[in-house]
């Protein structure tokens, strides 16, 4: 669906941070290859995704709003 | 097990309880605060997570039907998601808020809402596009807008369009997490590393790089500590000739802000806060006659 707006754990603001870190992959991957863990994770770093709460609702996100958007 | 006892003072320090900021930004703050026990340093913890009031979206009104824009298209006005989930995604989105409004139940108004005790925004887009919490128009206080304007509330489609409004009151974090200021509160004890220089031969590799860790240094021992982050000086936890020391008398805590409030200004009224709590526990304590 689309992203939570709060991590589940510790209640801090992701959603703007996903965004931001789906902004970065996309660019590793039009260079044409696929962004390495170490670039994952610096980018979450970067981002100041600390906690391990935090970064699991980034990483294990799906985001399928534009599969529902016909159906409203 | 780590032992646990006092670390000795240096002349000078007193045994009163005395607090230190150690990193301070707008949204983030590590302080100390020594000469405090565990009850005392959990209590500020659960002040600062449960007992912050907080301005969040609590009532949210949808217009249903069609909308039509200047140009006399007609778009329809219900959303890819549950109205449900768009209100709750509007309740969590952090708004920067003025400390001095009142609760809706305390307010002069007798809780009809006015503007001491209510915001209101209003959210008008029409699609396609990612409706964002920047497109909340805060009515009234220009100030008082999301803390973060990049949150994604909603996406819209095609001939597809939003118009609600919605109203934001004061609320703690015990009642909802969207009423939640701070994040990650967490104390840790303040530890020591005793490194005998006889032992540890590159003490001096671990002093280089985290210079600002040495807390006390003579002719045969090193003292390091971790309430300053630095990334080198864990290494030191996997030797097993560096004694640590926690001092359970003293903390180190950290936490982080939504937005709502600057790091700092929680703090401080989570401070104040404390007597504010024991006096309803004392009020509410029954003595039989």
């Amino acid at each position: 669906m689309i992203i939570p707006v709060r991590c589940f754990s510790c209640g801090r603001v992701i959603a703007s941070d996903y965004v931001k870190f789906n902004e970065k992959i996309t660019e590793i991957r039009s260079s044409g290859r696929e962004p390495t863990p170490e670039e994952i994770s610096a980018t979450m770093d970067e981002l100041h995704l600390h906690r391990y709460c935090c970064r699991r609702m980034i990483l294990s996100h799906t985001d399928l709003i534009d599969e529902i958007l016909p159906f409203s | 097990m780590v032992p646990r006892r006092r670390v000795e003072r240096g002349e000078g320090e007193s045994n009163r309880m005395s607090l230190k900021i150690l990193e301070l930004q707008d949204r983030y703050i590590k302080f100390s605060i020594d000469g405090i026990d565990s009850g005392i340093a959990n209590s500020i913890r659960r002040t600062l997570i449960n007992d912050i009031p907080k301005l969040a979206i609590d009532k949210v009104t949808f217009h249903h039907g069609q909308i039509r824009d200047g140009e006399g298209n007609v778009y329809d006005s219900s959303l890819p998601l549950f109205d449900e989930i768009v209100a709750h995604r509007l309740g969590l989105v952090p708004l920067i808020t003025d400390p001095k409004m009142n609760f809706r139940d305390q307010c002069s108004c007798g809780g009809s809402g006015c503007p001491l005790c209510t915001m209101s925004y209003s959210i008008n887009r029409i699609g396609p596009g990612l409706v964002t919490s920047g497109d909340l128009q805060p009515i009234g206080n220009p100030e008082l807008v999301p803390a973060d304007k990049e949150i994604p509330i909603v996406k819209l489609g095609p001939k597809q369009a939003i118009l609600v409004t919605a109203e934001a009151v004061m609320g703690r974090g015990k009642d909802h997490t969207k009423w939640q200021a701070t994040s990650g509160v967490s104390y840790k004890y303040h530890r020591e590393f005793v490194v005998r220089k006889d032992a540890t031969e590159d003490w001096e590799y671990f002093k280089r790089k985290c210079p600002s860790n040495v807390v006390s240094e003579d002719s045969s021992q090193i003292r390091f500590t971790d309430d300053i982050h630095c990334p080198w000086i864990e290494q030191l936890l996997d030797r097993p000739e560096v004694k640590v020391i926690e001092d359970d008398t003293k903390f180190i805590f950290q936490f982080e802000t939504d937005g709502s409030y600057k790091a700092i200004d929680v703090l401080q009224y989570a401070v104040k806060r404390m007597p504010q709590r024991l006096n309803i526990l004392l009020d509410s304590l029954v003595t039989p006659d």
